[in-house]
Protein backbone atom coordinates (compact mmCIF):
# COMPACT_ATOMS: atom_id res chain seq x y z
CA UNK A 1 0.00 0.00 0.00
CA UNK A 2 1.59 2.98 -0.53
CA UNK A 3 1.76 5.87 1.92
CA UNK A 4 -1.18 8.56 2.40
CA UNK A 5 1.30 11.23 1.91
CA UNK A 6 2.75 10.48 -0.93
CA UNK A 7 -0.91 10.09 -2.74
CA UNK A 8 -1.53 13.63 -1.67
CA UNK A 9 2.13 14.66 -2.81
CA UNK A 10 1.30 13.02 -6.06
CA UNK A 11 -1.83 14.71 -6.54
CA UNK A 12 -0.34 18.38 -5.58
CA UNK A 13 2.10 17.28 -8.71
CA UNK A 14 -1.07 17.11 -10.76
CA UNK A 15 -3.03 19.71 -9.64
CA UNK A 16 -0.21 22.38 -9.91
CA UNK A 17 1.54 20.87 -13.49
CA UNK A 18 -1.91 21.61 -14.83
CA UNK A 19 -2.26 25.04 -13.12
CA UNK A 20 1.29 25.58 -14.59
CA UNK A 21 -0.17 24.81 -18.03
CA UNK A 22 -2.89 27.25 -17.84
CA UNK A 23 -0.65 29.76 -16.64
CA UNK A 24 1.83 29.69 -19.60
CA UNK A 25 -1.40 30.04 -22.00
CA UNK A 26 -2.24 33.27 -20.24
CA UNK A 27 1.54 34.37 -19.47
CA UNK A 28 1.65 36.91 -22.26
CA UNK A 29 -1.96 38.61 -21.86
CA UNK A 30 -2.46 39.41 -17.92
CA UNK A 31 0.26 41.03 -15.80
CA UNK A 32 0.49 39.91 -12.29
CA UNK A 33 -1.69 41.83 -10.52
CA UNK A 34 -4.46 40.98 -11.80
CA UNK A 35 -3.68 37.32 -12.27
CA UNK A 36 -3.05 37.59 -8.13
CA UNK A 37 -6.62 39.25 -8.39
CA UNK A 38 -8.38 36.71 -10.61
CA UNK A 39 -5.93 33.63 -8.78
CA UNK A 40 -8.17 34.95 -5.42
CA UNK A 41 -11.06 34.94 -6.94
CA UNK A 42 -10.30 30.77 -8.25
CA UNK A 43 -9.69 29.87 -4.59
CA UNK A 44 -13.11 30.64 -3.52
CA UNK A 45 -14.67 27.18 -5.68
CA UNK A 46 -12.00 25.27 -3.31
CA UNK A 47 -12.69 27.35 -0.39
CA UNK A 48 -16.22 26.51 -0.63
CA UNK A 49 -15.03 22.49 -0.88
CA UNK A 50 -13.68 22.24 2.30
CA UNK A 51 -15.99 24.98 4.21
CA UNK A 52 -18.71 22.27 5.16
CA UNK A 53 -16.21 20.37 6.55
CA UNK A 54 -16.66 18.75 10.65
CA UNK A 55 -12.72 19.24 10.34
CA UNK A 56 -12.96 22.86 10.60
CA UNK A 57 -13.62 22.92 14.18
CA UNK A 58 -11.16 21.45 17.18
CA UNK A 59 -7.28 21.16 16.31
CA UNK A 60 -4.55 20.62 19.02
CA UNK A 61 -4.01 24.59 18.82
CA UNK A 62 -6.04 26.14 17.11
CA UNK A 63 -4.55 29.55 17.86
CA UNK A 64 -0.81 28.54 16.60
CA UNK A 65 -2.01 26.61 13.60
CA UNK A 66 -4.35 29.42 12.47
CA UNK A 67 -1.04 31.72 12.45
CA UNK A 68 0.88 29.37 10.77
CA UNK A 69 -1.52 29.14 8.08
CA UNK A 70 -2.44 32.42 7.64
CA UNK A 71 1.14 33.23 7.24
CA UNK A 72 1.85 30.51 4.78
CA UNK A 73 -1.17 32.61 2.68
CA UNK A 74 0.75 36.05 2.97
CA UNK A 75 4.55 34.62 2.02
CA UNK A 76 2.99 33.07 -0.55
CA UNK A 77 1.27 36.17 -1.92
CA UNK A 78 3.62 38.73 -1.52
CA UNK A 79 6.17 36.41 -2.56
CA UNK A 80 4.38 36.21 -6.18
CA UNK A 81 4.03 40.00 -6.28
CA UNK A 82 8.31 40.46 -4.86
CA UNK A 83 8.88 37.63 -7.56
CA UNK A 84 7.40 39.91 -10.36
CA UNK A 85 8.93 43.38 -9.01
CA UNK A 86 12.32 41.25 -9.21
CA UNK A 87 11.54 41.29 -12.95
CA UNK A 88 10.39 44.49 -13.65
CA UNK A 89 13.55 45.86 -11.69
CA UNK A 90 16.39 44.54 -13.86
CA UNK A 91 15.83 40.74 -12.85
CA UNK A 92 16.44 38.69 -16.35
CA UNK A 93 13.92 35.74 -16.17
CA UNK A 94 16.56 33.53 -16.92
CA UNK A 95 18.25 34.13 -13.71
CA UNK A 96 15.60 34.72 -11.34
CA UNK A 97 13.08 31.85 -12.36
CA UNK A 98 15.71 28.87 -11.89
CA UNK A 99 16.82 31.36 -8.09
CA UNK A 100 13.32 31.16 -7.11
CA UNK A 101 12.47 27.73 -8.30
CA UNK A 102 14.66 26.58 -5.74
CA UNK A 103 12.90 27.96 -3.11
CA UNK A 104 12.12 23.99 -1.51
CA UNK A 105 16.41 23.89 -0.79
CA UNK A 106 15.28 26.96 1.92
CA UNK A 107 12.14 24.78 2.99
CA UNK A 108 14.65 21.74 3.72
CA UNK A 109 16.93 23.60 5.76
CA UNK A 110 14.21 24.99 7.66
CA UNK A 111 12.31 21.62 7.98
CA UNK A 112 15.98 20.69 9.75
CA UNK A 113 16.30 23.33 11.90
CA UNK A 114 12.95 24.27 13.01
CA UNK A 115 11.06 20.76 12.73
CA UNK A 116 14.22 18.55 13.43
CA UNK A 117 13.42 16.47 10.58
CA UNK A 118 15.91 13.71 9.65
CA UNK A 119 16.13 12.14 6.34
CA UNK A 120 17.63 8.86 4.82
CA UNK A 121 20.72 8.76 2.97
CA UNK A 122 18.47 7.55 -0.31
CA UNK A 123 15.98 10.61 0.76
CA UNK A 124 19.58 12.80 0.59
CA UNK A 125 20.61 11.66 -2.71
CA UNK A 126 16.72 12.17 -4.09
CA UNK A 127 17.09 15.75 -2.86
CA UNK A 128 20.16 16.71 -4.60
CA UNK A 129 18.94 15.16 -7.82
CA UNK A 130 16.07 17.24 -7.52
CA UNK A 131 18.03 20.76 -6.73
CA UNK A 132 19.39 19.70 -10.18
CA UNK A 133 16.15 18.51 -12.01
CA UNK A 134 13.95 21.63 -10.72
CA UNK A 135 16.59 24.09 -11.96
CA UNK A 136 16.71 22.40 -14.91
CA UNK A 137 13.20 22.47 -15.67
CA UNK A 138 12.76 26.13 -14.82
CA UNK A 139 15.66 26.76 -17.26
CA UNK B 1 29.36 46.89 -3.79
CA UNK B 2 26.37 47.93 -5.39
CA UNK B 3 23.75 45.07 -4.44
CA UNK B 4 20.79 45.77 -6.79
CA UNK B 5 17.00 45.80 -5.85
CA UNK B 6 16.09 42.99 -8.46
CA UNK B 7 18.31 40.41 -6.50
CA UNK B 8 16.79 41.58 -3.37
CA UNK B 9 13.29 40.92 -4.70
CA UNK B 10 14.90 37.64 -5.82
CA UNK B 11 15.61 36.21 -2.72
CA UNK B 12 12.81 37.74 -0.20
CA UNK B 13 11.08 35.70 -3.24
CA UNK B 14 13.08 32.52 -2.42
CA UNK B 15 12.94 32.72 1.49
CA UNK B 16 8.98 33.78 1.22
CA UNK B 17 8.36 30.29 -0.82
CA UNK B 18 9.97 28.49 0.92
CA UNK B 19 9.06 29.28 4.63
CA UNK B 20 5.61 28.15 2.95
CA UNK B 21 6.62 24.62 3.19
CA UNK B 22 7.55 25.12 7.15
CA UNK B 23 4.70 27.11 7.98
CA UNK B 24 2.16 24.54 6.03
CA UNK B 25 4.08 22.01 8.42
CA UNK B 26 3.67 24.11 11.74
CA UNK B 27 -0.22 24.62 10.70
CA UNK B 28 -0.99 20.92 10.34
CA UNK B 29 0.79 19.91 13.23
CA UNK B 30 -2.03 22.39 15.05
CA UNK B 31 -5.05 22.32 12.74
CA UNK B 32 -6.82 19.97 10.13
CA UNK B 33 -5.88 20.46 6.59
CA UNK B 34 -9.47 22.50 6.14
CA UNK B 35 -8.98 24.75 9.09
CA UNK B 36 -4.86 25.38 7.38
CA UNK B 37 -6.32 25.57 4.15
CA UNK B 38 -9.54 28.07 5.30
CA UNK B 39 -7.32 30.25 6.87
CA UNK B 40 -4.30 30.11 4.14
CA UNK B 41 -6.78 31.66 1.67
CA UNK B 42 -7.99 34.07 4.10
CA UNK B 43 -5.06 35.55 3.65
CA UNK B 44 -5.02 35.98 0.34
CA UNK B 45 -7.67 38.16 0.29
CA UNK B 46 -6.17 41.49 2.10
CA UNK B 47 -3.59 40.77 -0.48
CA UNK B 48 -5.95 40.91 -3.56
CA UNK B 49 -7.90 44.02 -2.09
CA UNK B 50 -5.05 46.22 -1.54
CA UNK B 51 -4.18 45.12 -5.27
CA UNK B 52 -7.93 46.31 -6.45
CA UNK B 53 -7.28 49.60 -4.24
CA UNK B 54 -3.63 50.63 -5.21
CA UNK B 55 -2.77 49.23 -8.74
CA UNK B 56 -4.57 50.43 -11.31
CA UNK B 57 -5.91 47.38 -13.09
CA UNK B 58 -6.50 46.69 -16.93
CA UNK B 59 -9.56 45.16 -16.70
CA UNK B 60 -9.94 44.77 -20.47
CA UNK B 61 -8.94 41.10 -21.33
CA UNK B 62 -10.54 38.38 -23.07
CA UNK B 63 -12.87 36.29 -21.72
CA UNK B 64 -10.85 33.55 -22.46
CA UNK B 65 -7.54 34.53 -20.20
CA UNK B 66 -10.19 35.63 -17.18
CA UNK B 67 -11.27 32.03 -16.81
CA UNK B 68 -7.88 30.15 -17.25
CA UNK B 69 -6.72 32.72 -14.83
CA UNK B 70 -9.58 31.96 -12.66
CA UNK B 71 -9.40 27.91 -13.12
CA UNK B 72 -5.75 28.81 -12.55
CA UNK B 73 -5.92 29.70 -9.03
CA UNK B 74 -8.73 26.88 -8.29
CA UNK B 75 -5.85 24.64 -9.53
CA UNK B 76 -3.42 25.70 -7.42
CA UNK B 77 -5.80 25.79 -4.42
CA UNK B 78 -6.79 22.21 -5.15
CA UNK B 79 -2.58 21.42 -5.05
CA UNK B 80 -2.37 23.80 -1.54
CA UNK B 81 -5.24 21.49 -0.35
CA UNK B 82 -3.69 18.32 -1.55
CA UNK B 83 -0.51 19.77 -0.31
CA UNK B 84 -1.43 20.05 3.33
CA UNK B 85 -3.31 16.86 3.24
CA UNK B 86 0.49 15.27 2.47
CA UNK B 87 1.51 16.95 5.41
CA UNK B 88 -1.29 16.56 7.98
CA UNK B 89 -0.70 12.65 6.80
CA UNK B 90 2.64 12.75 8.35
CA UNK B 91 4.69 13.96 5.14
CA UNK B 92 7.66 15.21 6.40
CA UNK B 93 7.90 18.61 5.11
CA UNK B 94 11.35 18.11 3.57
CA UNK B 95 10.54 15.54 1.56
CA UNK B 96 6.09 16.15 0.52
CA UNK B 97 7.78 19.98 -0.58
CA UNK B 98 10.38 19.17 -2.62
CA UNK B 99 8.11 16.31 -4.58
CA UNK B 100 5.61 19.03 -5.06
CA UNK B 101 7.65 20.71 -6.68
CA UNK B 102 8.65 18.73 -9.30
CA UNK B 103 5.67 19.92 -10.91
CA UNK B 104 6.72 21.42 -13.94
CA UNK B 105 7.50 17.45 -15.18
CA UNK B 106 3.31 17.41 -16.02
CA UNK B 107 3.22 21.23 -17.11
CA UNK B 108 6.07 20.52 -19.94
CA UNK B 109 4.19 17.40 -20.46
CA UNK B 110 1.13 19.19 -21.30
CA UNK B 111 2.42 21.87 -22.96
CA UNK B 112 3.98 19.76 -25.34
CA UNK B 113 0.39 17.85 -25.83
CA UNK B 114 -1.94 21.28 -25.95
CA UNK B 115 0.41 24.18 -26.37
CA UNK B 116 2.15 22.09 -28.84
CA UNK B 117 5.52 23.14 -27.45
CA UNK B 118 8.83 21.29 -28.41
CA UNK B 119 10.65 19.64 -25.33
CA UNK B 120 14.32 20.96 -25.24
CA UNK B 121 17.40 18.63 -24.26
CA UNK B 122 17.60 20.45 -21.00
CA UNK B 123 14.14 19.85 -20.10
CA UNK B 124 14.23 16.29 -21.61
CA UNK B 125 17.10 15.58 -18.77
CA UNK B 126 15.74 17.49 -15.95
CA UNK B 127 12.45 15.08 -16.27
CA UNK B 128 14.37 12.02 -16.34
CA UNK B 129 16.62 13.86 -13.36
CA UNK B 130 13.20 14.96 -11.55
CA UNK B 131 11.74 10.68 -11.94
CA UNK B 132 14.71 9.86 -10.40
CA UNK B 133 14.54 12.21 -7.69
CA UNK B 134 10.62 11.49 -7.46
CA UNK B 135 11.39 7.58 -6.62
CA UNK B 136 14.32 8.31 -4.30
CA UNK B 137 12.18 11.01 -2.18
CA UNK B 138 9.27 8.50 -2.00
CA UNK B 139 11.78 5.86 -0.33
CA UNK B 140 10.68 4.80 3.15
CA UNK B 141 7.04 5.77 2.10
CA UNK B 142 6.01 2.38 4.25
CA UNK B 143 8.09 2.29 7.45
CA UNK B 144 8.32 6.11 8.38
CA UNK B 145 5.55 8.42 8.55
CA UNK B 146 6.50 10.57 11.76
CA UNK B 147 6.40 14.26 12.41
Amino acid sequence: MVAPWLVYSLLTILFWGVWGATSKAVANDIDTYMNQVLFTIGLVPVLILVIRSPRLAGGKNRKRGIFYAFITGILGGVGNITFFKSLTMGGRAAVVVPMTSLAPLVTVVLAFLVLRERMSTSQLIGLAVAGVAIYLLSL
Amino acid sequence: MHFPLWLLFALITLIFWGTTGVTQKLSTNAISTESSFLWFVVAFLPIALVIVLVVPLDWHIKTRVYCLAIVGGALNGLGALTSFKALESGGKASIVIPLCYLYPLVTIFLALILLHERVTRTEIAGIVLALVAAILLSREALPEASN
